[in-house]
């Protein structure tokens, strides 16, 4: 059997992650020339790689099409319900870093807990005669975090594919959910983190499809073990 | 294998359903999408089916018929009272069971006499019930949302706190989490830099200040033309939370709280429960009460032996537009939801409706009681 790894086609993510499978002693070339989609192991015909767009990884994982991804936990945990029971996290791979966060405008002083949200949350529409819309990406980490773990059921999800900290001041939602790594842009955009408002930390990640035949496999278990081992 | 998944008691409910006085209505299965999030939140987006309209629209496959009951009422307006019925498939992703499904059951919409119509709507289900399941032995659970709102208004909560607690209602889990979180604040850090900041400059004390803050900082960044809040709102909620930080839910209203929410008798004897209740915890109760004998007293002239209805304090739906009876018919002994029922007073206004409609329906899931049905043959 061949073992499939997905690897990010471009940037940054796609020189760390080969950097760490360099350090595990995989060297990943790519075929033919250095835009292929398509890559190999130096000295391993049992391994191959595929190059696909971050958000490609996750749903490649989640049908099998690949057996092992190299990607951030929040795209995977946001691309598939019941996540766990589906691919493994193999190993955090110490870059990538992102922290999914709850941050609402600065000035609201009063709100600094999800609990403080939840009663803005509850009588705004008495006030507004609209519901609070959250803008974001993270459809279900966000109905995650807030239905499940903290009882707010009263708000509308505005989709945001990009400048997402900016809807506050533009009018295109009252709060965001999104990504964060210095907090900088938050900032910049008169924002702040709830102070239990952080849905997930993130970063690259081995993810493993659970896969029947991956049990016993000699390639699979090297793979781990070797990754593990380069952190 | 059948060619529909009708039961084939369809026929026999929907002349029972018009016998009971109703007007069948139908509406479209492909439904806007939008009134079905706002009203019941976005938990709803997961097991709906959705799609768009080449424009764009958020379409979805209807999950239920109240709301589209209630939005052909409020289009075609028609006046009040009016009783509706229903009978149709309904789509919505399940754990257990398909996702596509038939629900049956009535709407009535707008009778001013509140105690009579939960008392009809009761006797209505626990008729088509009984007539598709004869002899089959059911329980039937009956809560009250306005009893718990007495209940926390009588305790002389602060407003904030009876907010929370009334949204919580229907959510045991959220609910026991919360009155534990009230008796037992986590201690302070609870303001952020920014407010210790203002504390410290003086300007927290003085709203007229606070609120001139407010509108500044707004304006420097940019926020005012779009801000959601108005300065004065976050300023007021900011005074509220601070008179909040030291105080906790003390133990005697933890204490009656916890009796209320454990109370779980026949409903013959709830009314003389629910007095002793608050005779004992000294509380006022007031129209609340009354509304709830009322209730009992008109089931009774409906001919409903209220000893065959349990009453449980804590029953409830976490949804704001439910405002007092909630009701549902389950096999006895068994956890299955065979009718579910409720009234919703504030919902027509919150999908549109001009004037304050009065409401309260039940819907039936016919799968479960052919399945019931079958299991009992």
């Amino acid at each position: 059997m061949t073992i499939t790894i997905g690897l990010p086609s471009k940037g940054r993510m796609k020189e760390d992650s080969s950097a760490v499978l360099a350090r595990a002693g995989f060297t990943v070339t790519a075929v033919g020339n250095d835009r292929s989609y398509r890559g190999r192991v130096e000295g391993r015909d049992d391994i191959e790689i595929a190059f696909l767009s971050a958000s490609e990884i996750s749903r490649e994982i989640a049908n099998g099409t690949v057996d092992f991804g190299v990607t951030g936990e929040d795209l995977v945990r946001e691309g598939l319900a019941e996540a766990d029971a589906r691919v493994e996290f193999c190993a955090r791979l110490g870059f990538g870093h992102a922290d999914v966060v709850v941050a609402v405008p600065e000035i609201w002083l009063d709100v600094d807990t999800m609990a403080d949200l939840g009663d803005v949350a509850t009588d705004f529409r008495a006030r507004h005669g609209r519901r609070l819309t959250i803008a974001t990406k993270y459809w279900r980490l966000t109905q995650q975090f807030f239905s499940g773990n903290h009882g707010i059921q009263l708000y509308r999800i505005v989709e945001s594919l990009g400048a997402t900290e900016g809807a506050p001041a533009s009018g295109s939602a009252d709060i965001i959910v999104d990504i964060t790594s210095t907090g900088s842009t938050l900032v910049a955009n008169h924002l702040k983190i709830l102070s239990d408002g952080v849905i997930l930390r993130s970063e690259a990640c081995l993810v493993r499809a659970r896969k029947p035949e991956h049990e016993g496999d000699a390639v699979v278990a090297e793979i781990i073990e070797r990754v593990r081992g380069a952190l | 294998m059948p060619l529909t998944n009708l039961p084939a008691f369809a026929p026999d409910l929907i002349a029972d359903l018009e016998g009971l006085g109703t007007e069948r209505v139908d509406t479209p299965v492909i439904q806007p999408a939008e009134p079905f999030l706002d009203m019941a939140g976005e938990d709803l987006r997961r097991r709906i089916f959705m799609t768009e309209s080449e424009t764009g629209k958020s379409l979805c496959l209807r999950p239920e018929f109240t709301i589209p009951v209630c939005l052909r009422h409020i289009e075609t307006a028609t006046g009040t009272p009016r009783r509706y019925s229903y009978l149709g498939e309904v789509f919505r992703q399940r754990r257990d069971g398909a996702n596509e499904f038939y629900q049956a059951g009535i709407e009535d919409l707008g009778e001013p006499d509140i105690a009579r119509a939960d008392a009809r709507i009761v006797r209505d289900a626990l008729h088509v019930i009984g007539n598709r399941l004869p002899g089959m032995a059911l329980s039937v659970t009956l809560g009250d949302q306005a009893i718990f709102e007495a209940v926390v208004a009588a305790c002389g909560l602060p407003a904030g706190w009876q907010k929370r607690l009334i949204h919580a209602f229907g959510n045991p889990a959220q609910l026991q989490k919360l009155i534990a979180d009230l008796s037992d604040p986590a201690p302070s850090g609870v303001f952020g830099p920014e407010v210790e900041r203002l504390a410290r400059l003086g300007i927290l004390d003085d709203e007229a200040k606070l609120i001139a803050h407010i509108d500044a900082t707004m304006e420097a960044t940019g926020y005012s033309t779009n801000a959601s809040r108005s300065p004065a709102a976050i300023a007021r909620r900011l005074r509220e939370k601070r008179e909040l930080a030291s105080t906790r839910l003390d133990s005697r209203t933890l204490a009656l709280l916890k009796e209320f929410l454990a109370l779980e008798l026949s409903l013959a004897e709830a009314p003389q429960a629910l007095a002793a209740f608050a005779a004992k915890a000294r509380l006022s109760l007031g129209a609340a009460l009354e509304r709830f004998d009322a209730r009992v007293t008109a089931l009774r002239e409906a001919g409903v032996d209220p000893a065959t209805i349990i009453y449980r304090a804590a029953f409830g739906r976490p949804l704001d537009y439910y405002t007092g009876l909630v009701f549902e018919i389950t096999p006895a002994g068994e956890t299955s939801v065979l009718v579910g029922g409720g009234r919703f007073d504030r919902l027509l206004t919150l999908l549109g409706a001009k004037e304050r409609i009065p409401a309260v329906g039940f819907s039936l899931w016919l799968d479960r009681i052919a399945s019931a049905g079958g299991a009992a043959a």
